[in-house]
């Protein structure tokens, strides 16, 4: 991807509108990756086997570590505390997609869900490293790398899984039937965030849906995966949206801090 | 819990044994052991496992049942096939390629074999009696593990940025570095004082 015209971009070069929209997408890219760290802690001491147990642990501290690359720009830009912002903060105000705050379910889910959503990250962070908001850029080139690696490690077990036993697909394919409508909502622009496709610092959303369904069509058949076809079920609502997991979730991450507001650690 | 009817293949992966080398010109060293059902998902586990923390240029896995393992005790006891006796350890002889690792010494817990280097033979045994007669004058010999080289899969260079490289912007913490203990102490004082 070429460098575009208005590369170079830095924090006193964003004019108000455009400062605004960047902090919404800030925080929508935060919450992703923060409750799906989350959701993947929960799997310490639980996976099937001790090495996947490491491999996820692993997984959702690299994706804590981009949550704390988002959060810490979008305090740049307004001055919001990170700590405040994950701790403090009510469950209607998160913007993350529904597909990261469902509960874990079985091995097969959490894994396929971690694939999608890896491949999306993936292509996303290619294009916001060579995007036009330099600081962005910087954290998206970074969190690039352990990307390629969470990649290479869902692939394989998506693969695995899917070519495994009848009961291996069975669940894999469960899995992808509840999780293929949801996986829209990761490419569902919010009103402003054309003005920062424009601006040339985040890639069209559309678009991305394009390369994405290029990727992840091709490995989920040759793994032996049914893509599920009807788009009518595809999750359309905005990011305020929420399921009914969300509060559990919250209440568990949120409790030490709530429970004790002026710790230091 | 596991299904009585469960075929015994399902119940445990293999184990493979992890080569972890820390920079390009050192030898290869024996880090512990994994399990997995394929080699590709073995290399991702050691990388999880072992990889955490720098410095690593490069990783192998190998089968631990394709390795060959003697202690000093054994290698003493064992009566070599004539036919199978090494040269003068100068010319090569037809064969395989094995890679040597030794355990030098006792001193620690946590000493595993670190790579001395290979030799070509027509089977591990073979290549155990050569590895002794070339390496066996270097010093003490605890333990030696003849690896096929053909058994081993390596992590390729250009995934090493994606593999090892990310370890290196991680901070690790000391115990020491949380507070826990002085605040502990101060609580302490602060209760025998009142």
């Amino acid at each position: 991807m070429g460098l575009p015209e208005t590369a170079g971009l830095d924090l006193a070069g964003l004019r108000a509108p455009l400062r605004e929209a960047l902090a919404q997408r800030l925080l929508a890219l935060a919450d992703d990756e923060l409750i799906l760290a989350h959701r993947n802690s929960e799997w310490c001491g639980h996976a099937p086997i001790l090495e996947e147990d490491i491999a996820f642990a692993n997984i959702a501290q690299d994706e804590l570590g981009h949550a704390g690359l988002w959060y810490a720009l979008l305090q740049q830009l307004d001055g919001s505390d990170p700590d405040r912002l994950v701790f403090f903060r009510p469950a209607e105000a998160f913007r993350h997609v529904r597909m990261v705050e469902l509960p874990n379910g079985d091995w097969a889910f959490s894994m396929l869900r971690q694939f999608l959503f890896d491949s999306y990250e993936m292509l996303h962070l290619q294009h916001l490293a060579g995007g036009a908001f330099a600081p962005l850029a910087q954290a998206a080139a970074k969190a690039h790398r352990e990307e390629i690696y969470h990649l290479r490690h869902t692939r394989a077990w998506v693969q695995r899984l899917g070519l495994g036993t009848a009961e291996s697909r069975r669940r894999m394919q469960a899995a992808l039937d509840a999780l293929w409508p949801h996986a829209r909502q990761l490419f569902r622009a919010s009103g402003s965030d054309s003005l920062l496709v424009e601006a040339h610092i985040m890639p069209s959303l559309a678009r991305l849906h394009d390369a994405w369904l290029e990727e992840v069509v091709p490995l989920l058949t040759s793994s032996g995966l049914n893509v599920p076809q009807d788009e009518s079920r595809a999750v359309q609502d905005g990011r305020e949206a929420h399921t009914e997991h969300l509060a559990a979730l919250l209440e568990e991450l949120q409790s030490v801090a709530r429970m004790d507001p002026d710790a230091v650690w | 819990m596991m299904a009585p009817t469960m075929p015994a293949e399902y119940g445990q992966w293999k184990r493979y044994e992890v080569f972890q080398q820390a920079r390009e010109d050192a030898p290869f060293a024996n880090v512990g052991s994994v399990h997995a059902p394929d080699p590709e998902i073995a290399m991702q586990n050691a990388r999880d496992v072992f990889v955490r923390r720098p410095q690593t240029h490069s990783l192998w896995v190998a089968p631990a049942n394709a390795i060959l393992s003697r202690t000093a005790q054994e290698v003493e006891a064992m009566s070599w096939p004539e036919t199978a006796l090494p040269d003068d350890g100068v010319g090569e002889q037809d064969g395989d390629t094995f890679y040597v690792f030794r355990k030098t010494t006792q001193r620690r817990a946590m000493t595993f074999v670190t790579q001395a280097g290979e030799v070509v033979a027509p089977s591990a045994m073979a290549a155990l009696q050569r590895a002794v007669q070339r390496f066996g004058a270097e010093g003490p010999t605890y333990v030696w593990w003849i690896v096929p080289a053909e058994a081993i899969f390596a992590s390729r260079p250009e995934d090493a940025a994606s593999m090892f490289e990310p370890a290196h912007d991680k901070d690790y913490r000391m115990p020491t570095q949380y507070r826990t203990q002085t605040m502990m102490r101060e609580l302490e004082e602060h209760d025998g004082s009142a």
